[in-house]
């Protein structure tokens, strides 16, 4: 095996070009961070698509032993279609949040700084999604975490500062409640493995510890997903931060640290009961309502686009908890979309707020007569978020409903279109109330977004429009295996589609 | 013994949650912390004992009222919130019976434990979870990370 095909890369080198960045930030302020952060990110994304694709194949999961100097080490990475698309979805968001930073980030200073944070957030997320050791996932969602707290605070203002302690908070809560479900099940099993711990997860005696882990958990990841009623820190964290650090936060970071991970361990470790799944389902149409009644209220952009984000998890955990093949589908493809369309949103609220320094609704109007790039692909992103026709977010969303009346669940699907037609309603006033209409006087003098800034909108906004021209190709080459990795084969479930 | 141990762990640690002085939170901690060390010694944890005394007690105290001398200067009088001091018992409490009437229940529907990785500290440090010291590396770089870009001074340059 050569060493470009070890998947030990996707942690170590972020982390390596992480430890070196504050040592060259000291040689070069801004071009060379610029240069070697971007580099490095295309690197992972251009990694996953090339050779981890190709490492699984049509295989339904790989695992890998790492070795040092030919000692094999007790070091696996675990590689299945649904670790794939996390993969996939970290590391291109993260790609096109860089390129925004490198115009964005400058007003912040400490550049290399920056970036060394964000390498570390990713080498956290990438090493989180390719463990197969229930403890060492604890290890690398805490490195995550810990380079996001500082990112929510890294403008150093009060606002950022009081979100990252609530954040910071909340989340040590989350991670004691997951700590001690991990040390009862290796105090009871006696191995942190997924495969063992699955085995032993059978035996009738363990009925009792595998419900408390499970509550342990679903409250645990439920506070990192930012699912209602465990939110809390979301509305706060997500629009104090720099606008890149949100379109992180609320385009991966929740749904790797959160959905991700809860999701691996109900679906790989201890098992979707049926009781548990109710519970998740009515927890996602809480999550879903609550998000999208609460964004409706809202007159600071971002955080109309914090409470949307939690509006949207709830889609993604329906799916998700439905259990269904199709449901698993609907749910996957609406986590990956949701990646785009809202990190593309959150750097639309940035570079507004770059233009005009302010991020209320009410202030603003008119801007795209001076903002047209903007306005154009935050229209693209609105309208995708919305589920309208033939973008991405319509695709995933349509799954998820035709899901729901599937398993019968009538009541959930009709809540679903219901909750869909609100964003609907709020994405509207949004556009309304910053770009359209007449210009405010107050922005006359301004100008579009910069070329870095712009140019990563452009991508992200083309992607979604992409994406949901092409679904056929993302569900078969792309969601279908990460499906498959949870609830077996799916096939029958895709004739619905004729795919 | 361990009920004693258990009793002076749980007294330290609220004791560090609602002092009013930070000083006196800190060395609350420290005892707390000592406590736990020597629960730790007493369960056969010698290395984890060791590390919570060293680490814990000793390096972060210092750290800690290292940290509060030297802002000390800068107090100012704060109208704290009385909500803290009231729900926090309130929640021990609620937690001592739910202990009680649910834990030792649950406890009692364990299997007995398994026996657990075998080895000495550096074989299952080094040998067993080689990937959670990648991880721990990761978590120092992003402490010291945090440190530099929370405690930066903002340059003419910038």
């Amino acid at each position: 095996m050569g060493f470009l095909e070890f998947l030990i890369i996707l942690i170590v080198l972020p982390m390596m070009v992480a430890g070196v960045m504050p040592l060259i930030g000291r040689l070069s302020r801004r071009l060379v961070p610029d240069l070697i952060g971007n580099v490095t990110f295309f690197a992972l994304f251009v990694y996953v698509i090339f050779v981890a694709k190709r490492l699984l194949g049509s295989n339904p999961a790989i695992v890998q032993q790492a070795s040092w100097f030919n000692t094999p080490l007790n070091l696996s990475l675990m590689l299945d279609g649904f670790s794939l698309l996390m993969l996939l979805t970290v590391n291109m968001i993260t790609f096109a949040v860089a390129l925004y930073s490198i115009d964005y980030m400058e007003h912040y200073g400490a550049k290399a700084n920056f970036y060394a944070l964000l390498m570390l957030m990713v080498a956290g997320m990438n090493g989180l999604i390719l463990t197969q050791d229930l403890f060492t996932m604890y290890v690398f969602l805490e490195v995550a975490a810990i380079a996001s707290y500082a990112l929510v605070a890294f403008g150093l203002e009060h606002d950022g500062l009081e979100a990252a302690l609530k954040y910071l908070l909340l989340s040590a809560v989350a991670s004691v409640l997951v700590l001690i479900a991990i040390a009862i099940l290796f105090g009871t099993v006696g191995s942190l493995q997924f495969g063992d711990l699955a085995a032993a997860a059978q035996a009738p005696e363990m009925r009792g510890v595998i419900i408390f882990c499970s509550v342990l958990f679903l409250v645990g990841f439920g506070v990192k997903a930012a699912i209602v009623p465990f939110h809390a820190w979301l509305p706060d964290a997500h629009p104090s931060a720099p606008a890149p650090i949100s379109a992180m936060l609320s385009g991966v970071l929740i749904k790797v640290s959160g959905v991700y991970a809860m999701f691996r361990i109900f679906y790989s470790v201890i098992g979707l009961t049926p009781s548990l799944t109710q519970i998740i389902l009515w927890l996602g149409v809480i999550s879903m309502f609550v998000g999208a009644l609460t964004a409706l209220g809202q007159t600071d952009m971002k955080r109309m686009l914090a409470y949307s984000s939690i509006s949207q998890i709830g889609y993604v955990i329906i799916g998700l908890g439905l259990g269904t093949p199709l449901g698993v589908i609907g749910g996957l493809f609406h986590l990956f979309n949701h990646a785009i369309f809202k990190s593309l949103l959150f750097l639309n609220s940035g570079s507004v707020q770059y233009a005009t320094g302010t991020r209320d609704l009410h202030l603003m109007g008119g801007l795209a007569k001076r903002m047209p790039i903007t306005a154009a692909t935050s229209a693209v992103g609105s309208l995708s978020i919305a589920g309208v026709p033939p973008l991405n977010g319509f695709w995933s969303k349509v799954i998820i409903i035709i899901a729901l009346f599937q398993a019968k669940m009538h009541l959930v699907a009709w809540l679903a279109v219901i909750a869909s037609v609100v964003t609907l309603w709020y994405y509207l006033i949004l556009q309304r109330h910053a770009f359209f209409g007449k210009l405010n006087e107050a922005w006359s003098g301004i100008k579009e977004a910069p070329f870095w800034m712009s140019l990563s909108t452009i991508l992200l906004g083309l992607l979604c429009i992409a994406v949901g021209l092409l679904f056929p190709l993302m569900i078969n080459s792309w969601l279908k295996p990460a499906a498959e990795a949870l609830t077996g084969p799916i096939q029958v479930a895709l004739n619905f589609f004729g795919l | 013994m361990h009920l004693f141990l258990l009793i002076g762990l749980v007294a330290f640690t609220i004791l560090a949650v609602l002092a009013r002085d930070l000083l006196k939170a800190a060395i609350a901690l420290a005892g707390a912390s000592i406590f736990l060390a020597i629960i730790f010694f007493r369960m056969g944890g010698y290395y984890v004992s060791v590390f919570e005394i060293t680490i814990v007690a000793g390096l972060i105290t210092v750290l800690f009222i290292a940290t509060v001398n030297m802002t000390r200067h800068q107090e100012q009088d704060v109208v704290e919130s009385k909500w803290p001091r009231i729900i926090f018992p309130l929640f021990f409490l609620l937690f001592l019976v739910v202990d009680f009437l649910v834990m030792k229940k649950l406890l009692g529907t364990i299997p007995a434990l398994q026996s657990a990785e075998t080895g000495t500290f550096g074989e299952i440090l080094w040998g067993k979870r080689s990937f959670d010291l990648i991880g721990q590396i990761g978590v120092i770089f992003a402490g010291v990370l945090s440190v530099l870009a929370l405690f930066r001074k903002r340059s003419k340059h910038d």
